[in-house]
């Protein structure tokens, strides 16, 4: 039945054509792609890889093509490409950063560490395919406060340090007025027990109550200050571990500032930088590859 | 029956004949000790200055039927051998030797450190002739020497307490240098002499020495403890592979490790400079904030020494 083969084929075409052309599209891809591999063009990598977003912040183009989301085509391969781009992001950033390092966790999976000081904070992670940092909320937000506050001469730590310092200092006193207290329990209860002689008229007994009352109460207060100053020196003790830790996170912060105000003189700066960090990082690249272009 | 060693058994003559013998064998004993004392005395080869030291520190002088009032001390021979050693190898000067007749004994004192610090010998008891040189005044053994083992052991605490602590606002910090450079030269003369093996502890200046911490647990603690004292002063601590690392000047840096030499895990710290100058006893000389730091955590960070002695 020639006809209805006929038939149906014509039938086909159209979509079949819509396939063909859809599949040579996966192909280039996928072709342009394994080539920019072997030239090791990272710029051709990246604008694959996100093509809306290669056109918006690099070419700045305003028109938005609709183009097939041809980047799903590799998603499974992230790890790898994340990888590979990695290493010449990094050279790049550490001339940009070099207060900041890096540790594979994973293949192709970064966590960024701030200096290379004792027990230098973990940042939060790199995005390799997104040309961004993910920094640790709890830790940025720190350091912003830590150069809000230099402002006002000021650590991050300084009002709690003078707090618990405070503390301490009160601790102390009770510890060095034992004797003292001792002396006085002394003395209240001597009285207490001239109190208690005392032969009482009837119309003096309220009085007398009072008077000893007034005495019980002193000494159970006097009791109550022993009871802390028992536990002063441990309190002492935990208070200058609170403090140690403060005082470390002060001195990594004011490294941290430190290594911010060297590149950048102030943290705006740094912010805006690491806006702008796909932009810049691309641009680099296309200035790279004209370099290599003109050879 | 006639025993010669029963003089009950003996005639008369017999008897006046054993007496004679005896005391003819107790002058010759201290006839003998004479000539080791000579030795001692006067000797320029290390070889036998070692050897009478080590004979007359076991010497028997009295017998049964001679003996001397006037003897030293077994001990004071080891101090009569260091002053000589150190005098064959020019360090002669630096040391006074004292004799004090009325009770018969030697002591040393180290000019460096002026009239602080009386030396002598005493026994370790320990069956082989070991001795510790120790301290009068403060009774602190700074380091044990024994010529039969051929070894010599620098005590860490007793340097610690004596050098960095006592005498610390007493003597000036060259002179104190001076003094256990002295040690140090002592030590050396033994090894190079006599082929001892020679702990030097914590005044060591090798970069590969690596000074074991007593605790084999150092917490994070200690070293946050250290990170900020040292940022106070300008120096920062810094991260490292096997823990931390200061950088105290061009070629000076001090590490905190948690591994020894020979790859061992062990807390302690390694002194590194180019020339090989410098030993972790210097360092807290010269660095105020390591000394409070290292003296605030002494349970924990005071240097071991050998503990088959110490």
């Amino acid at each position: 039945m020639p006809n209805n083969n006929e038939e149906a084929h014509q039938e086909v075409i159209p979509g079949q054509a819509q396939l063909d052309s859809s599949i040579t599209q996966k192909i280039n891809y996928l072709q342009t792609l394994q080539a920019a591999l072997e030239d090791h063009d990272d710029r051709q990598i990246y604008e694959l890889i996100d093509k809306p977003r290669y056109d918006r912040e690099v070419k700045k183009s305003r028109s938005t093509t609709k183009s097939q989301n041809l980047a799903d085509l590799i998603a499974d391969d992230h790890e790898q490409l994340s990888h590979y781009l990695s290493e010449n992001l990094i050279d790049y950033l550490g001339q940009t950063y070099p207060f900041f390092y890096y540790d594979e966790v994973k293949n192709g999976e970064f966590d960024i560490y701030f200096g290379n000081w004792w027990d230098r904070r973990k940042f939060g992670k790199l995005d390799v395919l997104n040309v961004a940092f993910e920094f640790d909320e709890t830790e940025y937000n720190k350091l912003k406060r830590a150069f809000e506050l230099d402002a006002l001469n000021q650590r991050y730590n300084t009002e709690n340090i003078a707090e618990i310092s405070a503390g301490s200092a009160q601790l102390q006193k009770l510890i060095d007025g034992q004797d003292e207290r001792d002396h006085q329990k002394e003395t209240l209860r001597q009285q207490l027990k001239e109190v208690s002689q005392k032969s009482t008229l009837p119309w003096d007994s309220g009085k007398v109550k009072e008077e000893r009352q007034g005495i019980v109460n002193q000494l159970s207060q006097l009791a109550d200050e022993d009871e802390e100053a028992i536990n002063a020196n441990k309190k002492i003790k935990e208070n200058d571990e609170k403090i140690l830790s403060l005082s470390k996170e002060d001195t990594i912060l004011t490294y941290e500032k430190q290594s911010i105000q060297q590149r950048f003189e102030d943290f705006s700066h740094f912010e805006s930088h690491n806006q702008s960090l796909y932009t810049d990082y691309l641009t680099n690249l296309i200035g790279k590859g004209q370099v290599k272009a003109d050879d | 029956m006639i025993n010669e060693n029963d003089p009950s058994t003996l005639s008369t003559s017999g008897r006046l004949l054993s007496y004679n013998n005896a005391v003819k064998e107790g002058l010759k004993t201290g006839e003998q000790f004479t000539e080791l004392m000579d030795q001692l005395i006067n000797t320029k080869d290390p070889k036998e200055l070692v050897d009478a030291a080590q004979a007359l520190s076991v010497f028997e002088l009295d017998s049964d039927y001679v003996t001397f009032p006037h003897q030293y001390n077994n001990a004071d021979y080891y101090l009569i051998f260091m002053s000589r050693l150190l005098e064959l190898h020019d360090h002669g000067e630096a040391i006074t030797l004292e004799s004090h007749e009325d009770n018969q004994h030697l002591t040393q004192q180290i000019a460096s450190l002026g009239d602080l610090g009386v030396f002598a010998f005493i026994s370790a008891n320990d069956s082989t002739g070991g001795v510790y040189y120790q301290d009068q005044v403060t009774g602190e053994t700074l380091f044990y020497l024994n010529l039969k083992r051929r070894m010599m052991r620098m005590n860490s605490s007793a340097i610690t307490r004596l050098f960095i602590e006592t005498y610390a606002d007493k003597v000036e910090k060259d002179q104190l240098l001076v003094a256990t450079d002295l040690l140090i030269a002592f030590g050396d003369a033994l090894k190079t002499d006599f082929g001892f093996d020679v702990d030097f502890n914590l005044l060591d200046t090798n970069n590969n020495e690596f000074y074991a911490f007593q605790t084999s647990n150092l917490s994070g603690e200690i070293v946050d403890k250290l990170f900020v004292a040292a940022a106070s002063e300008n120096y920062m601590l810094k991260h490292d592979e096997d823990g931390a690392v200061l950088e105290l000047a061009p070629d000076l840096t001090l590490k905190i490790a948690s591994h020894n030499a020979t790859g061992g895990a062990a807390w302690g710290l390694y002194i590194a400079d180019k020339d090989q100058q410098v030993s972790w006893f210097k360092v807290l000389l010269k660095y105020p904030f390591l000394r409070d730091w290292y003296l605030e955590n002494i349970d924990d960070l005071q240097i071991r020494s050998d503990s088959l002695v110490f």
